[in-house]
């Protein structure tokens, strides 16, 4: 019996670590590939000098690549992509959860058939849109396109949010003399923080994760790290370190952003499905 | 204090595609200074709409609200003065009990510190709170929830109190306790009370009268003795009343009796027309096994309850069953053959096709 569930343990570790190698192995590759020197690139054995050098040349805004910019466009389209939909979504949630009204049921449909549609759909038409109104290429643009993929996400994780919350709570604060807009102030929404801070962090990934909008409708100024990074493949000759270092930087912020608000992420996350 | 009068309220509920829906048709109603009226009826019969249309929190299709004289029909729910004690309670989960009442003092005067804080401590001594002034909600008991609730509607000094079913969601000791607070409470500060209930026992108890709704229609209104003691129809006599009163259609017959079945006959209280198609009332608690005499029958079963007993019982040719109270010391077997008599004057008497009483 020991020997039995001892080998079954084994057996088990071993297919975790079969499954912890496959999943962590492009990882692995791509940090190797960002320590090693450009002349080591294509050899296939492990030992090699690693070198800073590809994340020097990334963030020092050499081969003519401005990295460093990309990074900080992905910050100001993304943050300002998050609180854009916010802004909107919050009330439109709120809104939707609590009163039905005409077409309310198209709208949320509508907004959510924007998720489901792959963006090539539409990226060709919104291109022409934005050469003609200017907006290719801005910050202005960038944020309003990505609220396609960030305001349905809020509207609708938010939407259950508020109708889990028993309207007699916001009923009471009118009894007691509170506006509409005080009660859903006072009342509604920091009952809700958790499921804000839970979708805003989804939202602010998926924004920044964002591929096809910054393809299409960037070019240089308004650019975004996943379509910057691969600008180092271009040229005469691909630069896979100086990719693989681009790459791996622009991980960070969502990863330190995951991991500060991991507290609240569970507590977000599972707030939903426990009905007080 | 606070007189508050339902002038033919109806409210309708439209929506496209839908036929509209009326759950309250006409209701007038006069609550004196300080009264508690109890608003009983089955889910669906209004009585909600009714208190909802009240706290301001529904619209008014037609018809007006008249508080001390004055109509609040087209007023908001914040400039109404009404408060309501919740049936969830409504308590805010992040803030103390202390908090809680607070917070609703400060939508109306931003809130001087020190008379906020004399106001919670004056209301929560009144209902017992005081101990609990710094617990969180979730950590108080039902009881405890529901004076909690009841506090914060009172302390804005309302002109008028809704209570939507206030003790359905304690178990029967907490019941018995909260039910004495809150007639207590609503004795001493003498509000003007509404009380909106399914439940016949909540409503007997703590009301100095009762309107009986049925599909948006006030049934009776009357003291819990005259809903008790004379219905004024089938709904009426059927929904108030545990274990519930045996109706069972029969004939009119000569020297004011009425046939149950061919050889089955019982006492009226008034003459009936003879021939005409009835339904005689009886509750279980008016019928007795005891006498000589009185109609044969036959026991199906019995359940002894200790401090009571009911038997259900067959009488020859009726088809309902006839359900009676016994008392503590009755011992029935299954087929025992019993004679049950009814007293006349407590028997009711109601038209079979109309519901009406006759009596």
């Amino acid at each position: 019996m020991t020997v039995r569930k001892r080998l079954l343990g084994v057996l088990a570790d071993a297919a975790l670590i079969l499954y912890f190698v496959f999943a962590l192995f492009p990882i692995a590759w791509m940090v190797i590939l960002s320590l090693k020197p450009a002349n080591q690139l294509f050899s296939t054995y492990f030992s090699f000098t690693p070198t800073l050098g590809s994340y020097r040349t990334v963030l020092g805004d050499s081969e003519g690549i401005p990295f460093v910019r990309f990074f900080v466009n992905s910050l100001v389209v993304s943050v300002g992509a998050v609180a854009l939909s916010l802004l909107v979504g919050l009330p439109a949630a709120y809104a939707s959860a609590r009163w039905r009204f005409k077409g309310s049921e198209n709208l949320m449909f509508t907004l959510l058939s924007f998720r489901f549609a792959p963006e090539l759909t539409v990226i060709i038409p919104l291109f022409v849109l934005y050469q003609k109104l200017g907006l290719f290429d801005t910050y202005v643009g960038m944020i309003w396109v990505l609220q396609l993929v960030t305001l349905p996400l809020i509207v609708w994780i938010m939407r259950s949010y508020f109708a889990d919350l028993t309207p007699e709570l916001e009923q009471a604060a009118l009894l007691d003399g509170y506006t509409r807009k005080q009660a859903f102030f006072k009342v509604a929404l920091p009952l809700v923080k958790p499921g804000v801070a839970a979708v805003s962090l989804l939202a602010f990934i998926f924004a920044w994760n964002n591929f096809v909008f910054p393809l299409i409708l960037t070019s240089n100024e308004a650019q975004t790290v996943t379509v910057g990074a691969l600008s180092f493949l271009g040229g005469d000759r691909p630069k896979y370190n100086l990719t693989a270092a681009a790459a791996l930087v622009s991980v960070v912020p969502p990863l330190l952003l995951a991991l500060t608000i991991q507290r609240y992420l569970v507590r977000g996350l599972s707030f939903g499905a426990v009905k007080s | 204090m606070t007189e508050l009068e339902l002038r033919d309220l109806r409210k309708t509920y439209r929506s496209r595609g839908r036929p509209p829906v009326t759950a309250v048709r006409g209701l007038d109603l006069t609550l004196r200074s300080g009264e508690l009226l109890g608003l009983l009826g089955p889910s669906g019969c209004g009585k909600s709409t009714t208190l909802r249309m009240i706290a301001g929190l529904e619209t008014v299709t037609d018809g007006d609200i008249l508080v001390a004289g004055k109509s609040v029909t087209a007023l908001p729910a914040q400039a109404r003065n009404i408060g309501v004690a919740f049936e969830n309670y409504a308590l805010y989960p992040p803030l103390t009990v202390a908090e809680n009442l607070a917070f609703g003092l400060r939508a109306r005067r931003g809130g001087d510190r020190r008379e906020v804080a004399g106001k919670v401590a004056d209301m929560a001594a009144r209902v017992d709170l005081t101990p609990l002034l710094d617990s969180h909600p979730a950590t108080l008991s039902s009881g405890q929830k529901q004076r909690v609730c009841l506090a914060r509607a009172l302390i804005r000094e309302p002109d008028v109190l809704l209570l939507d079913e206030p003790l359905s969601h304690l178990d029967a000791a907490q019941r018995d306790t909260t039910r004495r607070e809150l007639k207590r409470i609503q004795r001493d500060l003498g509000h003007t009370t509404i009380l909106v209930t399914h439940d016949q026992e909540e409503a007997l108890s703590l009301a100095d009268r009762i309107a009986v709704m049925r599909d948006g229609v006030i049934q009776q209104l009357g003291t819990p003795y005259e809903i008790y003691d004379s219905p004024a129809n089938l709904f009426v006599a059927d929904f108030v009343g545990e274990p519930a009163i045996n109706l069972l259609p029969a004939v009119a017959d000569e020297d004011a009796h009425a046939r149950l079945s061919g050889s089955v006959r019982v006492a009226l209280p008034v003459p009936v027309p003879p021939g005409r198609e009835i339904v005689v009332g009886i509750r279980p608690e008016d019928l007795s096994l005891t006498g000589a005499e009185g109609l044969p029958a036959r026991v199906v079963a019995h359940e002894p309850l200790l401090e009571a007993g009911i038997a259900t019982l067959a009488l020859a040719g009726v088809e309902r069953p006839l359900v009676v109270l016994t008392g503590p010391e009755v011992r029935l077997s299954h087929d025992e053959a019993v004679r049950v008599t009814a007293d006349a004057r407590l028997t009711h008497v109601f038209d079979a096709e109309t519901g009406d009483s006759l009596r």
